[in-house]
């Protein structure tokens, strides 16, 4: 064969390899989606989101459950936010190219790829140990600390994108800083960092690790916050490693519920912001 | 309109402008303390343990909560054995779907089937892990494992890898789900970074009569070296620290052995099936000792990515 | 330093004598070739005493890090009347221009050394309070910046920031400000829409309305009409011939022709330096350096 029908059958190797890598990837997300459905839509009853979690063979739901995640989910965003945002606005407006502010932003990208099993430890020695007891408060504030990096990350972003031409317009009109950040500047970013946010909240909602000792678990409906309170990542991980099938189809529900919601957060965050990729 | 206010209002503003500069300055200290707690609450957690069976506790190979003797080797085996077939599979695979992303495929199809492998990303740790116990693991247990073991099993040295038999469970098969699970991070990063290529460099070497993938692999590729590796440690990183999915498919015995075939553990994965039953002081000491030694091996891991891919945005002229 | 809002000319200091050769009635600009419509200057004729100088600029030296912008600068602006900065790219006129409100202050390594005299008062010293300043002296800058938020709340966040007013007054107030920037007619059906949904030109003239409505004194333009297109430009020249009676004001400009039209006075740089400063009519008829004589017939530039 001739070299350049050489390199030619060569090049079509690899690209061929190349799109059958792609497949692989899209295959096996197709797999995964097809599963949930499969073995979640059974578990779809009037029940599940009004019963609580049931002991093994008896029929239930996992109210008590989904109300816990979403408990903590809202608190987890509103403990959050307010620090990411603030730190992602000192880190785009204050802290340009201060040595301070590269350090921050270096810790935070560690603590955003970190293992939140880790964070779980954490919130253990500095919140459950002196509490005595697990507790929601402690479960929230692991998926708060989860939460944090992600803003930062978005709001630094979302903020540096704002052009400086219209920071001059504000200060021209003499407007002190902390308006021109607020009024004009937030107000031009603000698609962006709702973004942020949505994608923060689509994090947290599937994060099992950090609640395994915190807000471990709790058979039983429970609205006080000091205790133990039932989440859907800790009942799925404990219902799916069971032998009893009622509970294995309540997992395969929970999981369902779960990942539609982190796919439809995501979905919509990436239409409502335009991005064309950013890495997680 | 009262001239005297106007100053007055101005003075307040300006004093908030140094509040609110303060408080957002305030903000970033709090992440950097994060870290800085993270490190402590783990060390001081781990002290105990570490005082108390010195530097052999990272070879020691006992795992045994009746009588208080923990050894770290398996999990640390585990974690980064499962963690380099993650890396060995993900890679190749990333590259592909990069190359794809960056050059085969039509502009229209870019944005959606660059949405859908970043949702592989979004789908959170455990329900990798039912999926994996439920279909992958039965699927490998009987098609692909007896397969392996028919065709390598009896090759001497090899053989070894896939002695044993076939459960579906195991290292082997963590190694594939975390691989899947890293694949979105490496290929997205390096799609960026494939992104960052002057197309001047790329039409000249079109130009020259250059294939597609000579042109990634003899200039994109290397160009975006720094970069590349950057993302691989970015996705090694998550690799080492994913919990919940490993738990659910690794079979969770503290055992080191050959076989990629046979059940193993990894560092997450012990914390989370045994943080909530420890009983002994010792015990929940030595687990912090692993969280400890986790922490220290993501952070160095990710400190180094993080480095990588500075390193190439200055080199692209940021 | 307290605001005065009104309107009013500010009196000349004590003792000070115009320096410049203004003793001739304001001139026309004789029509160079290649003009569109020219601009005939209102109100000729301001007798020398009115015509005060209302900021000074003493050798002013400007420095990006270590790099020397401008190399000592002195020159005077009048109020009521419009002075333009010329020169080819590079030649300091927008340094020169982002000196007189001190918006390079946003930039750490920008600094300004010198005196620049406003009313008497150096705006250099450190003790100078920025805001204040800068509700005194306006900007509108090359590219409309408009504020993402409703036109009404545009025109209104300048004067929300200095004064408590009721909302009939300040609906006064933005209606006022639209007028006189030549826009209230298009807007005044849509003041609740976005300041994003303006064409260019529109959009530039809301900047000009949201930098008048806070009544400066001063107001300086970066190009103003270098973003948009011809008629727009005219209209933007016109009412910066309509606005003169009442502001000082300086506009940098690349256009030569724009300068010759719409200027009383212009001043030319290059590489940092001033090299003419004097009437516009002397400028462009009858330049005393030859560089200046270059640059208006295109030597260069």
């Amino acid at each position: 064969m001739s070299r350049y029908a050489r390199r030619r059958v060569a090049n079509r190797i690899y690209l061929a390899l190349s799109f059958a890598a792609t497949a692989v990837g899209l295959i096996f997300l197709v797999l995964v989606l097809y599963a949930l459905l499969r073995n979640g839509v059974p578990a779809l009853s009037g029940t599940l989101f009004t019963a609580a979690t049931p002991p093994p063979g008896s029929a239930g739901g996992l109210a008590n459950a989904i109300y816990g995640s979403v408990v903590m989910t809202v608190v987890a965003t509103l403990v959050g936010t307010p620090v990411g945002i603030l730190t992602g606005t000192f880190l785009a407006e204050f802290g340009r190219g201060s040595p301070f502010a590269a350090v921050v932003r270096f810790v935070n990208d560690i603590l955003l790829s970190a293992p939140s099993i880790i964070i779980g430890l954490f919130v253990y020695q500095i919140v459950v140990v002196p509490m005595g007891h697990f507790s929601a408060w402690a479960g929230s504030i692991a998926l708060a600390l989860i939460v944090i990096p992600v803003v930062v990350r978005t709001t630094e972003n979302m903020l540096a994108l704002v052009p400086n031409s219209l920071r001059e317009a504000a200060s021209a009109l003499g407007t002190p800083q902390w308006r021109v950040i607020m009024q004009v500047i937030y107000r031009a970013a603000i698609q962006g960092m709702l973004t942020g946010v949505m994608l923060a909240v689509a994090r947290i909602a599937g994060e099992t690790a950090p609640l395994l000792f915190t807000a471990l678990n709790n058979q039983f409906w429970t609205a006080n916050m000091n205790a133990p309170m039932a989440n859907l990542p800790v009942v799925i991980f404990q219902f799916a490693l069971s032998p009893y099938n009622d509970w294995q189809v309540l997992a395969w529900g929970g999981a369902m519920l779960i990942t539609v919601t982190i796919l439809a957060l995501n979905i919509l965050a990436r239409l409502l912001a335009g991005w064309s990729n950013q890495t997680p | 309109m009262a001239i005297g206010t106007i100053s007055g209002q101005l003075g307040r503003q300006r004093e908030f402008d140094a509040t609110f500069r303060a408080a957002t300055a305030a903000a970033a200290l709090l992440v950097l303390l994060l870290l800085g707690g993270v490190m402590v609450a783990l060390g001081v957690g781990a002290w105990p343990a570490f005082s108390h069976f010195g530097p052999g506790f990272l070879v020691n190979s006992a795992w045994n909560p009746v009588s208080d003797q923990f050894g770290a080797l398996p999990a640390i085996f585990g974690t980064l054995v499962t963690s380099l077939i993650a890396m060995l599979i993900a890679v190749p695979l990333a590259l592909g779907v990069a190359v794809f992303l960056t050059e085969l495929c039509p502009p229209v199809l870019r944005r959606p089937i660059g949405t859908m492998i970043e949702l592989l990303a979004a789908v959170p740790s455990i329900i990798y892990g039912i999926w994996g116990l439920f279909v992958l693991a039965p699927f490998l247990q009987l098609t692909v494992q007896p397969i392996l073991i028919d065709i390598f099993g009896g090759i001497p040295i090899i053989g070894l890898l896939f002695e044993g038999p076939p459960l579906g469970l195991g290292i082997l098969t963590a190694g594939f789900i975390l691989a899947m699970m890293v694949l979105p991070f490496i290929a997205s990063v390096m799609r960026d970074v494939f992104q960052t290529v002057p197309p001047m460099l790329r039409e000249s070497a079109y130009g020259l009569g250059a294939t597609t993938s000579e042109v990634v692999r003899d200039i994109v590729v290397p160009f975006t070296r720094t970069g590349i590796i950057g993302g691989v440690m970015l996705g090694l990183g998550r690799a080492l620290g994913e919990t919940m999915a490993v738990t659910f498919v690794i079979g969770n015995a503290h055992e080191i052995h050959a076989s990629l075939l046979a059940p193993g553990t990894t560092i997450s994965a012990t914390l989370a099936n045994e943080f909530t039953e420890a009983v002994s002081k010792l015990y929940v000491s030595s687990l912090f000792a692993l969280g400890f030694i986790l922490f220290v091996i993501t952070f160095l891991v990710l400190a180094a990515a993080k480095f990588m891919l500075f390193r190439l945005e200055r080199q692209a002229g940021g | 330093m307290t605001l005065d809002y009104s309107p009013a000319a500010t009196p000349l200091p004590q003792g000070v004598k115009p320096v410049m050769p203004i003793d001739k009635p304001t001139p026309q600009p004789k029509p160079l070739p290649d003009l569109t419509p020219q601009i005939v200057p209102a109100a000729p004729a301001a007798a020398a005493a009115k015509l005060a100088v209302k900021c000074e600029i003493k050798e002013l030296r400007f420095y990006y890090k270590q790099y020397e912008a401008l190399k000592g600068i002195d020159l005077k602006l009048h109020d009521k009347r419009v002075t333009a900065f010329i020169g080819p790219s590079g030649c300091g006129k927008s340094t020169l221009l982002r000196v007189l409100n001190r918006i390079y202050e946003l930039y750490p390594d920008q600094r300004a050394t010198g005196e620049v005299l406003v009313d008497g008062r150096n705006i250099l010293d450190p003790g100078q309070d920025l805001n204040l300043l800068r509700a005194k002296i306006g900007m509108v800058f090359q590219k409309p910046t408009p504020f993402p938020m409703s036109i009404y709340d545009n025109v209104a966040f300048g004067i929300r920031l200095y004064e408590s007013l009721r909302s009939r007054e300040l609906d006064e107030r933005v209606e006022e400000a639209l007028t006189r920037a030549a826009l209230w007619n298009e807007v005044k059906d849509k003041l609740r829409q976005s300041g994003l949904s303006l064409s260019g030109g529109q959009q530039q003239r809301l900047c000009i309305a949201r930098a008048i409505a806070v009544k400066p004194e001063i107001l300086l333009l970066d190009e103003p009409a270098s973003a948009l297109d011809p008629i727009s430009t005219q209209r933007i020249e016109e009412l910066i011939a309509e606005l003169k009676s009442d502001y000082c004001i300086v506009i940098v400009t690349h256009n030569m022709q724009q300068a010759a039209r719409s200027s009383d006075y212009t001043a030319f740089m290059y590489l940092g330096a001033l090299v003419e400063f004097d009437s516009t009519e002397t400028i462009f008829t009858n330049p005393s350096q030859k560089q200046t004589e270059d640059y208006i017939t295109g030597r260069f530039g």
